[in-house]
C-alpha cells in the first residue's frame, strides 16, 4: 500500500484532488459543474504554462525564479508592439523570441559563468523586471487589440484557443522528456551530472535548452495573460513563479532534479488552482486564500516526506533482510544473527 | 597582507567607495554626512534580517519566509497594543513570535526532510495569510495597517543613539553580536561545518538538528525585530511591510559572499554587502534615476558581481591547473 503511494504519486495526488473535488462538492452543491471545471482551466493556464518551463529547468537540477519577470517582460513587449499597429501572428513571434533569449541569458550564465542557477535568476528577476519597467515608463499597458483578447474566449464548448495551445505544448513536453533521446538527457543531467558528462552528454547544451524553454513557455504564458486580462498591468506575472515552483514540488517534482513527469505537474496545478476557486464556492472570505493554501501545502510535503521516509526505510529492510541468514543454520551463527539483527533495523532508522 | 586584500570583503569594500566617488560627483549632497547616516532608515531593515539569514545559508539551509515573518509579528504587536498591553509585553510578544515561526520552520523541514527553500516557500504564504486573518481579527481587514502606538514607540525610530540613527545601531548592533557568535564561538564553527558537510558534522557528534533549528529561530527573531522597526518607522504595522525585503535581504547575503551550497561566508561581508545595495538605491534616487532603471541595475549588479566572482575562481583553479602540467612537464623532461 505505502510502496504503490510513493511509487505512484501522481496517482496519490491525484486520489487527493478527486477526494477534495467531491468533499468540496458535498459542502457547496453546484460546485461540481461543466462552467467550475471551465473557470478552473482557464484559471490555470497561466500557472500551467509557466509550470511546465519550470519543471524543464528543475529536471536539470537548476531552478528558474525569474520566470514571473520574463512573463511581465514578453507581455509587455506583446502588448507594444500590437498597440504599435504590428500584426498579432509576428508580434506573438517576436514575443515567444524574446522569452527564448531571456531564457538563453539565464542559461549562458549558468553554463558558461558558472553561477548557481538560483542567484542568477534572482538576479535576472530583478533585472527583467527593471527592463519591462524601462519599457513601459511605469504605465500599465492598456487598449489591446480585439484579435488578442479573442484568443482567450470561451467558444460554445467552453475551450478557448489558448486552451488548445496549452494542451498541445502539455502533450509535446510530455513526449519529449518520454519518448526522445534529447528529453531523457534531462533526467540523466539531473541525477547525475558528472555521469552524464561522462556518457558524452552535451550537459551545458541541456541546460541551455531547459532555460531557453523556460523562458519561451514563460513568454506564452505572458501572451495568455495579455490576452485573458484585456491589460497590462506593471506587476503582470509577480510572484507566479514561486507558485510554479510550489505546484511541481506537489506534482512530485524533486528539487534535487531527475525525477518528476508532466502529467504530475498538471495535477499539482489544477490542484493548487481548485483551491482558490473552492474557496470562492464554500464562501470563505479572500483573505483566507494564503493561510489555506500555505497550510495545504506544508501538509501535502509533510505527508509526502513522511511516506517518502518509511518506504525508503521499508526498502532497505527488504534489502538487508536477503542477507540474513535462514534461522536453521550453525548455533554460533544463529548467536552472531541474534545479536545482529537488531541493528539493521537501527541503522535504518538513520 | 594578500590574506587581507585578496579576501571578497575588499572587493565589496571598493564598490562601496566607488559608489560613493560616482554619486558623490553625479550629486555632491550625496556624500553629506548626515544624509549618508540618515539613509540607512530606508534600508537598515534589509542588513537586521540578512545578517541571520547569512548564518542560515552558512548552515546549509535558506529561508524565505522572512518576508512574511516580517509582516505577521508586526501585526502581532500591533494587536497587542491594540487591546491595550503594556510596550514590553507587545514587544516580548512580538518577538516570541517570530521564535516560533523559525521553530515552525525547522520542526517542518526535519520531520518531513524536504528541502528548506520549498518549506519556507510554503511557510511564506502561510505567515502572510496568517498575518491577514489576525489583521482582520482588530477590524483591520486586507491590508490596512494598524497604527495608534505609543509616542515612546514611534519617536524610537527618529532617535539618536551615539548621533547614530537607532534603526541603524540596531544593525549594527546586531551585526557585532552575531560576529561574535559566528566567528569566535563553539556554535559558529559548527555551523561552518553543518554546511559544508553535513555528514562529517554528523559522524564528529555534532547537534545537526540543534544548530539548524538555532539558525532558523535567530532569523524569525530578528524578522520581528526588522518588523518593530519598520513599524515604528512608519507609524503602523501592516502585512505587506516585509515582501519589499525579500530579494534584497538574499541578494545582501550572497552579494556578501554566502554560498548557496553552504559553509562559506561572513558577516561583515553581508554588512557591507547591505550598505553597497542600499546606497546603491539612494544614489540612483539622488542621481534622479527612475526607480525602474534602480531596480534593473540591482538585479545587474547581482547578476555581474557574482558571475565576477565564480568567473574569477574558474580563471584561478584555470591557471593554477596549467602551472601545475607545465611543472609536470619539466619535472618529466
Amino acid at each position: 500500500m505505502l510502496d504503490f503511494f510513493a511509487r505512484n504519486r501522481v496517482a496519490t495526488l491525484f486520489g487527493v484532488t478527486v477526494l477534495a473535488f467531491i468533499l468540496i462538492g458535498m459542502a457547496a452543491p453546484g460546485y461540481l459543474s461543466l462552467s467550475t471545471a471551465s473557470v478552473i482551466t482557464s484559471n490555470s493556464l497561466v500557472l500551467m504554462t509557466v509550470a511546465l518551463g519550470t519543471m524543464l529547468v528543475i529536471l536539470t537540477r537548476n531552478i528558474d525564479v525569474s520566470s514571473g519577470s520574463v512573463l511581465g517582460l514578453s507581455a509587455v513587449i506583446l502588448g507594444l508592439l500590437l498597440n504599435n499597429n504590428v500584426g498579432l501572428v509576428p508580434a506573438i513571434i517576436i514575443c515567444l523570441l524574446c522569452g527564448a533569449l531571456a531564457g538563453l541569458f539565464n542559461g549562458l550564465l549558468v553554463t558558461f559563468f558558472n553561477v548557481p542557477s538560483i542567484i542568477a535568476t534572482l538576479g535576472t528577476l530583478g533585472l527583467f523586471r527593471g527592463i519591462m519597467l524601462i519599457l513601459t515608463g511605469g504605465k500599465w499597458i492598456e487598449e489591446l487589440p480585439q484579435s488578442l483578447k479573442f484568443l482567450a474566449e470561451n467558444g460554445s464548448i467552453g475551450i478557448s484557443v489558448l486552451t488548445v495551445v496549452v494542451a498541445i505544448a502539455f502533450v509535446g513536453v510530455w513526449a519529449f522528456t518520454r519518448y526522445t533521446r534529447f528529453g531523457r538527457y534531462f533526467y540523466a543531467v539531473g541525477d547525475n551530472r558528472e555521469a552524464a558528462r561522462h556518457l558524452g552528454i552535451r550537459v551545458h547544451l541541456v541546460q541551455i535548452s531547459a532555460f531557453v524553454a523556460a523562458g519561451t513557455l514563460a513568454a506564452l504564458a505572458g501572451i495568455i495573460f495579455a490576452a485573458q486580462i484585456g491589460f497590462i498591468p506593471n506587476q503582470a506575472g509577480n510572484g507566479v513563479e514561486l507558485k510554479a515552483i510550489a505546484a511541481n514540488v506537489l506534482g512530485g517534482v524533486s528539487l534535487l532534479g531527475g525525477s518528476g513527469s508532466v502529467p504530475g505537474v498538471f495535477v499539482g496545478v489544477i490542484f493548487m488552482t481548485s483551491i482558490d476557486s473552492a474557496l470562492v464556492f464554500l464562501k470563505i472570505p479572500a483573505f483566507w486564500n494564503d493561510f489555506i493554501g500555505g497550510a495545504v501545502l506544508l501538509l501535502v510535503l509533510l505527508l509526502d516526506g513522511r511516506v517518502r521516509i518509511a518506504v525508503e526505510k521499508a526498502i532497505r529492510a527488504k534489502r538487508y533482510g536477503v542477507h540474513a541468514p535462514a534461522p536453521t543454520s550453525t548455533a554460533t551463527s544463529a548467536r552472531k544473527i541474534a545479536s545482529s539483527t537488531p541493528k539493521p533495523a537501527q541503522e535504518n532508522t538513520q | 597582507m594578500k590574506r587581507i586584500f585578496l579576501r571578497w570583503e575588499m572587493a565589496l569594500f571598493a564598490m562601496l567607495v566607488a559608489e560613493f566617488a560616482i554619486f558623490g560627483a553625479i550629486n555632491p549632497r550625496f556624500l553629506n554626512l548626515s544624509n549618508l547616516l540618515y539613509s540607512t532608515s530606508d534600508f537598515a531593515q534589509i542588513g537586521i534580517v540578512a545578517l541571520p539569514l547569512t548564518i542560515v545559508i552558512i548552515a546549509g539551509g535558506i529561508d524565505v519566509s522572512f518576508a512574511s515573518t516580517i509582516g505577521l509579528c508586526a501585526i502581532i504587536f500591533g494587536i497587542a497594543n491594540f487591546f491595550g498591553l503594556p510596550l514590553p509585553v507587545c514587544i516580548a510578544a512580538s518577538l516570541a513570535a517570530g521564535g516560533i515561526a523559525g521553530l515552525f520552520n525547522a520542526s517542518i523541514i526535519h520531520i518531513s526532510r524536504i528541502q528548506p527553500l520549498v518549506v519556507t516557500l510554503g511557510s511564506m504564504y502561510l505567515f502572510s495569510g496568517a498575518a491577514t486573518v489576525l489583521s482582520g481579527v482588530v477590524g483591520a481587514s486586507g491590508y490596512e495597517g494598524i497604527g495608534n502606538f505609543p509616542d515612546s514607540f514611534t519617536g524610537f525610530a527618529y532617535l539618536d543613539l551615539a548621533s547614530l540613527p537607532a534603526p541603524f545601531v540596531v544593525l549594527l548592533v546586531e551585526a557585532v553580536i552575531l560576529f561574535v557568535i559566528l566567528h569566535f564561538s563553539r556554535f559558529g564553527r559548527a555551523v561552518f561545518l553543518c554546511g559544508l558537510s553535513e555528514h562529517a558534522a554528523r559522524y564528529s557528534g555534532l547537534p545537526i538538528r540543534t544548530v539548524q533549528t538555532i539558525t532558523y529561530v535567530m532569523t524569525g527573531i530578528f524578522a520581528a525585530v526588522a518588523g518593530l522597526v519598520l513599524s515604528a518607522y512608519f507609524g503602523s504595522a501592516r502585512v505587506d511591510l516585509g515582501t519589499a525585503t525579500l530579494l534584497p535581504a538574499i541578494t545582501a547575503a550572497v552579494l556578501g559572499g554566502a554560498s548557496i551550497y553552504g559553509g562559506q561566508g561572513s558577516i561583515i561581508g553581508t554588512l557591507l554587502a547591505t550598505l553597497v545595495i542600499g546606497y546603491l538605491q539612494q544614489g540612483l534616487q539622488m542621481s534622479g534615476v527612475p526607480s525602474q532603471i534602480s531596480s534593473a541595475l540591482s538585479g545587474a549588479l547581482l547578476v555581474v558581481a557574482v558571475a565576477l566572482r565564480h568567473g574569477s575562481a574558474l580563471l584561478t583553479s584555470f591557471v593554477a591547473a596549467r602551472i601545475m602540467a607545465t611543472n609536470r612537464k619539466r619535472a618529466a623532461s
